[in-house]
């Protein structure tokens, strides 16, 4: 269980108990009369039924009574709604760009974060995105989420109150690392919070972290080839030891024969500059034999720089 | 004595007396095999996924796999099983024995529906072993994930289209038959319930069904040509998508649990001896519940990004259809009182129904509050809900259903006792399995995971070992039915002393279902 | 009540019946289109400039021909049937094939319209497609895929009708005997109307 739930998030919780207790009591009254009427009236205790058309009173009264009830429950739902999309003017905006499959925040001084990291006490507003498909944002300990859409900008806002590690999930299907797309919320003491703020970040932490993340050390022995790489997601799915996991292992990749399957058909290849340019824009033209074709098409969203990056980085994996 | 309808020799033989049959009882019967042949595979791929979710991390299959294993799951469950169900399987059974009629009114389309299911679920399990994969999507299709993905999604989507034209032209042809095939003197309200039911749902099959068709078109046509309506790089809208999508699939919903309740608006005055109490306000329900939920589709699109106000319409629309469910209920419950009842299997499955149903319903209220909602959606809390109203509400039904009309398509009965055993094993395994979903959803699991957070485990083994429970009351209760076919022991033509017409012709009914089309004097559910 | 036991028992000659099932079916292409418009409706309230200036690049003069084509098969259509009703065959059939006719000379024209667009690399994913506005692009998605479906109608109505032409001219359809050739005149009035919506919204609203 999540620990430490701020309290202020009764807005979800006290609907969700005020339906709990409606339903209870007619899941019950209904389940009780039921099997009363089915243990009274069986055919041993009265063997002749009588036959009752209906009546409209009664008919009334459980259209009315259902009727104020689901009002009720709409007006508890809609109030609480309105309170989660009312953003409180000191809230403190964070951009949040959601990609297959990390998360990555940027805050207004441009510093950027694979956790995000906010300061005790103070609303937060999350300003969110996808870069390729649909992807959601959760926080379960805020009663808050609101989908990452490409091409769109959705958002959402919480007030953390108690200084923490809250986990943050993606809810909106997106692929094979659908699963892993989860990241942390800290909640910082605000001081604790202004200090990781305002230090000047060092170039290469820059980006989204995701569970997979490796140490600093070894961050440090990558090129920046090797941290792009890892910061956009090819790691999740190649490993750099030989082991095949969702798709092809990167060791060795280049100058090695494949086979792969190109509309429908098997032919033999040796990885070169093309072939990899093209496997990464578009994954889907040479399929390598034996792995399903779900890698992501990196089109517009690797910079052709990147692209060249990531390939000399590939070249130099023996 | 006339020949039964299994005995009658038309024009063809062997398999081929089947296949190319345009006897409904013939067709109900073939939709019943395959349906439950599909519906196998399906639960199949439910118990690997429960076994992969026993414990966090790889336990039997890779994330790839599961992806592909829930897609089909639910793509199975939904178009190959619980939507032609009880109305492509029973309904074309039952639909012209009840209003006494020899057919349906277009025999030779009923006839092609059943071809078009058929193609179409082999079509869509084709795209399992070809092309580049399984599907991995999801039933929902959502784009621009399903227009990216190598996959074989156009396959399946190709597959499901012609599942959506089989279930449009079902609806019509039920739609006609009852409008001009009722017996003389069968007025509308002296139709039976189950008939109400399969006419909204006809309704619902004819007005949705074609805009699914060509939301999937346009899929297929934009991961062949590129066109853009969908892929946000060219201008396209994800959320029109979901839109398109949800007008179809929520009005769906409701075509899996009218018939359902349809079914056990026919059960409850047989087995309770007593008129059904309400007619006319059921009937008026099946219509507003059909009309009503037309309107909401949006409720499940309350975290994607549309607009708040449509938010809030959505969700006030969404309680307003909770209101025809609840009389529904009611006046079930009001129909024992006084009743002369017998809790054979059929109304035990019946009884079921109305309480697994209830939870289900009751926390699509949960659902569709507004604010409770950004909270559960996309986890398991989600996934608790639809299996409660869709195996819990409608598979109880046609559970039930099955045993109330089996002497009737069979002329035998089953054993009364293990039908009973298997009941008590398939309730109880239901609930563990499903029950522990709405504690994982509330505190936090969302859906479509392979892989969890070790604070979600304890419920997830619940959850697992009900599964097994579920299984092996479901093998027993199927045993028992498949035994009975040939083994069981020879009733009467009206064992359970129900009212409706189908029981007053032979059971299993003759080719053309009765000597002389009965006259109609009195409503459906007169006890003597 | 008395009508309806005769129907019941004569299932295969119950001719409202037939009519209701062709309504309805008529209901579920009329919805199938609807999709599309409401495709439609979404990106043109998006996208207004785009929509303009695209619209204006086709040719009103193709599609006003087509209009007219098409609207006058409609009318032969309806004349084949009440030809058939007077017992007049043989008229009958020159109007069906009067119509056949029709929709051919439509699918030709809609060819050499698509054929112009395809020529200047307008076709959907094309580069010189991909260049242009998000709103272009939509359009001519639109474009090809509403006149595209419309023509698979026509072309599927072209098949109806040569079935038609063919039962009327072995006498299976006849003065006591037409409702399929009624049908598919329906049928056939729908695909008019449906290109009767598709005019203004892709060529004339500019
Ligand atoms: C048979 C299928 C079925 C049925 C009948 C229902 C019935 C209802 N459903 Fe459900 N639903 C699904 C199948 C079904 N649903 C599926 C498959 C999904 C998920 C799809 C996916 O994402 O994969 C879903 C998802 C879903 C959502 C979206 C959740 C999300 O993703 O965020 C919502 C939200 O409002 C919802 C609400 C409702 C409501 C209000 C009803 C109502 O119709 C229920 C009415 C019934 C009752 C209320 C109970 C009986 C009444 C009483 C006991 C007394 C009366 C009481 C009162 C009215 C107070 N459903
Ligand atoms: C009618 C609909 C229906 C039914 C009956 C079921 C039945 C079952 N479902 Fe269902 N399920 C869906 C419809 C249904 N499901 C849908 C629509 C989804 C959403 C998919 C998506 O997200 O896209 C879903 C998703 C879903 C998930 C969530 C996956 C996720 O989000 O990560 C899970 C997880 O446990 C699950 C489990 C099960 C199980 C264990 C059963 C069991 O109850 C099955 C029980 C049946 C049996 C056990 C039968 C016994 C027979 C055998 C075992 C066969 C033996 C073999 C032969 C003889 C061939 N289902
Ligand atoms: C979904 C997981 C996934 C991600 C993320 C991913 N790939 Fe792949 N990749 C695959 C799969 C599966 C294959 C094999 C099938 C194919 O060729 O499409 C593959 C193939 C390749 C190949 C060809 C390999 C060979 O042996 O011929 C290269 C090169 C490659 N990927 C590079 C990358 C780079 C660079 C990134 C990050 C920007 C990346 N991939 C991200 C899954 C992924
Ligand atoms: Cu990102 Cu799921
Ligand atoms: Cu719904």
């Amino acid at each position: 269980m999540v620990t430490g739930w701020p309290t202020l998030w009764n807005t979800v919780d006290n609907v969700f108990l005020f339906i709990i207790a409606i339903s209870l009591v007619l899941l019950l009254g209904i389940t009780a009369t039921m099997i009363y009427f089915v243990v009274r009236y069986s055919r041993k205790r009265n063997p002749h039924a009588e036959n009752i058309e209906g009546n409209t009173m009664l008919e009334i009264v459980w259209t009315i009574i259902p009727t104020i009830l689901v009002l009720a429950i709409f007006y508890a739902g809609w109030k609480g709604f309105l309170y989660m999309r009312t953003v409180p003017d000191d809230a403190m905006p964070v951009k949040v760009s959601a990609r297959m499959w990390s998360w990555s925040f940027e805050y207004e001084n441009g510093r950027k974060s694979g956790t995000l990291k906010v300061p005790a006490g103070r609303p937060v507003k999350l300003i969110i995105t996808s870069e390729d498909v649909l992807h959601g944002l959760f926080i379960p300990a805020f009663r808050v989420k609101e989908d990452a859409v490409p091409g769109m900008e959705t958002y959402l806002w919480f007030l953390p109150h108690e200084p923490g590690s809250y986990d943050l999930f993606c809810t909106e299907y997106c692929g094979v690392g659908h699963s892993a797309m989860i990241t942390k919320v800290e909640v910082m003491p605000e001081k604790a919070f202004a200090a990781w703020y305002e230090v000047k970040q060092p170039q290469k932490r820059s980006e989204g972290t995701s569970k997979h993340a490796p140490t600093a050390q070894k961050e440090k022995n990558y090129g920046v080839g090797a941290r792009l790489a890892q910061v956009k997601g090819c790691l999740l799915c190649h490993s750099l030891d030989g082991t095949a996991k969702v798709g092809p292992t990167f060791k060795g990749i280049a100058g090695r024969k494949t086979v792969v399957v190109t509309s429908g058909k098997d032919r033999e290849i040796i990885v070169d500059e093309v072939y990899l340019v093209r496997s990464l824009l578009e994954p889907q033209a040479d399929v390598v034999k034996g792995f399903p074709p779900i890698m992501p098409s990196q089109k517009g969203i690797l910079s052709d720089a990147e692209i060249k990056t990531i390939i000399e980085y590939l070249k130099s994996l023996k | 004595m006339e020949t039964n309808f299994y005995t009658y020799s038309g024009k063809h033989r062997g398999i081929l007396a089947w296949i190319l049959s345009t006897d409904h009882k013939r067709i109900g019967l073939l939709y019943l095999s395959s349906m439950f042949t599909f519906f196998l595979a399906g639960a199949t791929l439910g118990i690997l996924m429960r076994l992969e979710l026993i414990a966090p991390g790889p336990t039997i299959m890779t994330a790839q796999t599961y992806n592909a294993v829930f897609t089909l799951h639910g793509v199975i469950m939904i178009f190959l099983f619980i939507i032609p169900g009880i109305p492509a399987a029973l309904g074309n059974f039952m639909l012209p024995l009840q209003i006494g009629a020899r057919d349906v009114a277009f025999p030779r389309l009923n006839l092609l529906s059943w071809w078009f299911f058929i193609t179409g679920g082999l079509i869509a399990l084709t795209s399992l072993f070809t092309g580049g994969g399984p599907p991995d999507t999801g039933w929902t299709f959502y784009v621009p994930y399903s227009i990216r993905t190598g996959t074989n999604v156009s396959l399946a989507l190709f597959g499901v289209f012609l599942l959506g034209l089989s279930s449009t032209l079902t609806g019509l042809n039920f739609v006609t038959t009852i409008h001009r095939m009722r017996a003389p003197g069968m007025t509308w309200f002296r139709l039976p319930l189950f008939q109400w039911s399969l006419y909204a749902t006809g309704w619902v099959q004819l007005l949705a069904t074609p805009i699914l068709g060509i939301t999937l078109l346009l899929v297929i046509i934009e991961r062949f040509f590129g066109v853009g309506f969908f892929d946000p790089a060219k201008g396209g809208d994800p959320l029109l998508f979901e839109h398109l999508f949800w007008i179809y699939s929520h009005p769906a919903v409701y075509i899996m649990i009218l018939p359902a309740m349809g079914a056990v608006s026919e059960i409850i005055p047989a087995f309770a001896r007593r008129t059904i109490f309400g007619y006319k306000a059921i009937a008026y329900s099946s219509l507003a519940i059909a009309l009503v939920g037309y309107l909401v589709w949006g409720h499940h699109m309350f975290t994607s990004g549309m607009s708040d106000a449509s938010r809030v319409v959505f969700s006030l629309l969404t309680f307003l259809v909770a209101i025809p469910s609840g009389v529904k209920v009611f006046n079930w419950v009001a129909s024992l009182y006084r009743g002369s009842i017998q809790t054979d299997a059929p109304m035990l499955f019946t009884l079921g129904f109305i309480f697994l149903f209830s939870i289900g319903g009751l926390t699509g209220l949960i659902n569709g509050a507004l604010s409770v909602n950004i909270h559960i959606h996309g986890t398991h809390f989600i996934v608790a809900h639809f299996h409660y109203t869709m195996f819990g509400g409608t598979a109880f039904a046609f559970f039930a259903a099955l045993h109330y009309w089996f002497p009737k398509m069979f002329g035998r009965m089953y054993r009364e006792g293990l039908a009973r055993v298997a009941w008590f094993i398939i309730f109880i395994g239901f609930n563990t399995l499903y029950f522990p979903m709405f504690v994982l959803g509330w505190q936090g699991m969302p859906r479509r995971y392979y892989d969890y957070l070790p604070q979600f485990q304890t419920g997830n083994i619940i959850s697992t070992i009900g599964s097994w429970i579920l299984v092996s009351g479901l093998l027993l209760m199927l045993f028992n039915l498949v035994r009975s076919i040939s083994k069981g022991e020879k009733v009467g033509d009206n064992p359970w002393g129900a009212t409706t017409l189908e029981w007053k012709t032979s059971s299993p009914p003759p080719h053309n279902n009765f000597a002389e089309i009965p006259t109609v004097t009195t409503g459906p559910y007169v006890f003597k | 009540m008395a009508e309806l036991a005769k129907t019941s028992e004569a299932v295969h000659r119950d001719y409202t019946g037939a009519k209701i099932g062709m309504w309805l079916f008529l209901f579920t292409e009329i919805l199938l289109f609807g999709g599309l418009f409401l495709v439609y409706a979404v990106y043109r309230t998006k996208h207004q400039a785009d929509f303009h200036t695209a619209a204006a690049e086709l040719s009103v003069a193709i599609g006003a021909a087509n209009t007219m084509i098409l609207l006058t098969s409609s009318l032969t259509m309806a004349l084949a049937i009440a030809a058939i009703r007077r017992s007049a065959k043989t008229a009958s059939i020159v109007f069906q094939s009067l119509t056949i006719l029709f929709a051919v000379i439509f699918l030709v024209n809609k060819y050499f319209e698509w054929g112009a667009k395809i020529g200047h690399g307008l076709y959907p994913n094309s580069p010189e497609l991909l260049a242009q506005s998000h709103g272009t692009i939509l359009f001519y998605g639109l474009y090809y895929v509403m006149t595209g479906l419309h023509a698979l109608h026509v072309l599927i109505g072209i098949g109806l009708l040569l079935t038609m032409l063919i039962l009327t001219v072995r006498d299976r359809i006849t003065n006591t005997d037409f409702v399929k050739l009624e049908n598919s005149g329906l049928y056939w009035h729908l695909v008019d109307i449906v290109w009767i919506y598709l005019f203004p919204l892709l060529y004339l609203i500019t």
